[in-house]
Order: structure tokens, then C-alpha cells, then sequence
């Protein structure tokens, strides 16, 4: 599989935010609720991410609500496409 | 030919077929039947501790077994053998279901596919399965299907569940028009429950649900079950109806 590494996600990340005129923080430690990340915002940085790779990140929920930080998203997403 | 309903009242159901009956909702229901005195037949995918204790403790009533509600062939034999040791099957409960916990956009697709088969297509064809025994027999009977609030009321990463949940509410309403009276179909959803498929929405969502309950609780399987058991048991008249037992959540 084609993975993205975590700068390429990190890119992505802040495409997804600089379309809403936000900034991601260099600081992964960033609260997700300060910067303006929301659970959509997470769906779309993955569907970017299935883009890249060409395969579906599929995954349950309630995972995601374990997910505070700018570090976390990451995280996931970095552990989710070795997990496929 | 007349749809209208044929005048005697369909009796209370004396053997009850459970799908799902070994845990949470499912148990409790058949719990309370045997504790009425009714015959029940119980499967699950897997015979739980607690099923096989009522089995030992009412040999005579209670039926249970291992089946997938998705395997039609197992599901016939289980309910062959069931009447065999039982008599003739005069009440269904529709419980099986499996529970959703993935935004849909995230869900497999595969995934999407068995939910639809479990909580969909199985109770169709289970009803079917018993329908079609009961009419051929000429005997009268009652099915309750057990849906969710979902089929209602919108409700994150419960995309499909709730759409099988909402076939199931459209089901009951044209299966009680198209049996005329001969059998009373009904659906109860429940809100949600304490635990189970609850997990699925985490403490903050559950807590606004709470919140906006005027009973100020989350519903509880022992508050479902004497539904069930009026749908199943007593002489009404309700037919096609879906009973939402919420706390007023939803309205």
C-alpha cells in the first residue's frame, strides 16, 4: 500500500484547514477544539488521504472521540493505513 | 377479495418465537414470557450463560439454540424442532439485530451490506418463514419488531442501522395491512439504552439525550418488555403501529 507519511498528512491537514481560512499550528500538541478541526473536518482529511493512497480508510467512531490533539489526528491516521 | 379484518380477535400468543433472546433486550423479553407462562423458542448466534440457565430452569417452555438469524436453513430447522417440543409457533419476536458505531462515509462497504442482511433481509425472511406456517396451518398470531428511535430521529454514525430500523417500522405497517387482521404486527422502538449499542454515541451525546428526556433517563430494557408483552399478550387493537418507548426523548 501507498502510505502517506505524517508530513504528507500534515500538508493535507492544513489544505483541509486553509480552505476554511484557519492555520494549523506547527505545534502538534494544538487543541483540535482551538484551531477550528472539527469530526467533518476529520472525514475530509482522511477522504484526502484514501485519495493519495488509493484505498479506503475505514474505521468505527468511537475512536475518534479519543482524538483531542493537531498530534492525534496524525496519529490515527498514520497507525489507520498500516492497520488496512 | 375483502382486506377487511375477519371479526374474532386474534388470540394472546402462548409460544413465542425470540430472535436475538441471549442477551440485553432479547433475554429480558424472553425472561418475562416465561415468567408468564408462556412457551418461548429463543435463538442467538451464540447460547449465552444466562439463556442456558432459563433453559435448565423451565425445560418444558423454553426451546433455545444457536443460530445465525442470517441462516434461513438453520432458522427452519430451529423452528421445526421448536414446535416439535413446543407446539405450533404463534408469536414472533424480532430482536436479532447487529448495532452500527462508524460515520457512513467511513463504514465498509461490506460492513453496509451486513447490516442490511442481519437487521433487514433476515427478519423479512424469518417473518416470512413463520407467516407462512401460521396461515397454512390457519392459525392466527402477533409479531413484534423491535426497531430503535434511529428510524425516526437522526443520529450520527447510525446510518445504516437506522435505515434498517426504518424498513423494519415501513415493514410492519404493510405486513399488518396485507395480513387483515388475521395477525397483529407491530413494531416498539426503544430509545436508547444505557449500554449496548448506546456506546456507539458517546458520553457527551448521551448526556444531551438525558437532558432533553422528561423522564430524565435513558431507557431501560426491563421498561420495554411489559410493551412487548401487551403486544404479544393482551386483547387490543393495535395493529401496525410503531410504540416508541423514549421517555418522550423525541418528541
Amino acid at each position: 500500500m501507498n502510505e502517506l507519511s505524517r508530513a504528507q498528512i500534515r500538508d493535507l491537514m492544513a489544505q483541509v484547514l486553509g480552505n476554511q481560512g484557519k492555520v494549523l499550528p506547527g505545534d502538534d500538541a494544538a487543541e483540535l477544539r482551538e484551531i477550528g478541526f472539527r469530526s467533518l473536518d476529520f472525514s475530509e482529511l482522511a477522504l484526502r488521504v484514501e485519495d493519495e493512497t488509493g484505498e479506503e480508510l475505514n474505521f468505527d467512531a468511537p475512536g475518534l472521540r479519543r482524538i483531542a490533539t493537531v498530534g492525534d489526528v496524525l496519529d490515527f491516521l498514520v497507525d489507520l493505513q498500516r492497520q488496512q | 377479495m375483502s382486506e377487511h379484518a375477519e371479526p374474532q380477535p386474534v388470540p394472546p400468543s402462548s409460544v413465542v418465537l425470540v430472535s436475538g433472546g441471549s442477551r440485553g433486550l432479547g433475554l429480558a423479553i424472553v425472561a418475562d414470557l416465561l415468567d408468564r407462562g408462556v412457551r418461548v423458542a429463543a435463538f442467538a448466534r451464540t447460547v449465552t450463560p444466562e439463556l442456558d440457565k432459563l433453559a435448565a430452569e423451565h425445560p418444558d417452555r423454553l426451546h433455545a439454540g444457536p443460530v445465525d438469524v442470517t441462516d434461513l436453513a438453520a432458522a427452519q430447522a430451529f423452528v421445526r424442532d421448536a414446535e416439535v417440543r413446543l407446539g405450533p409457533i404463534d408469536g414472533l419476536v424480532n430482536n436479532a439485530a447487529i448495532g452500527q458505531d462508524s460515520l457512513h462515509v467511513h463504514t465498509a462497504t461490506g460492513d453496509i451490506a451486513r447490516i442490511i442482511e442481519t437487521n433487514l433481509t433476515a427478519p423479512l425472511q424469518l417473518t416470512r418463514l413463520l407467516v407462512r406456517r401460521m396461515l397454512g396451518q390457519g392459525r392466527r398470531g402477533r409479531i413484534v419488531n423491535i426497531t430503535s428511535i434511529c428510524a425516526q430521529r437522526g443520529f450520527p454514525g447510525l446510518v445504516a442501522y437506522s435505515a434498517t430500523k426504518g424498513g423494519m417500522d415501513a415493514a410492519t405497517r404493510s405486513l399488518a395491512r396485507e395480513l387483515g387482521g388475521r395477525m397483529l404486527v407491530n413494531a416498539v422502538a426503544p430509545g436508547f439504552f444505557a449500554s449496548e449499542m448506546s456506546a456507539v454515541l458517546g458520553r457527551t451525546q448521551l448526556d444531551q439525550i438525558v437532558r432533553r428526556t422528561p423522564s430524565g433517563h435513558l431507557t431501560e430494557p426491563a421498561e420495554v418488555v411489559p410493551v412487548v408483552r401487551m403486544l404479544l399478550r393482551e386483547q387490543t387493537n393495535i395493529n401496525g403501529q410503531v410504540i416508541v418507548v423514549d421517555g418522550a426523548a423525541s418528541v
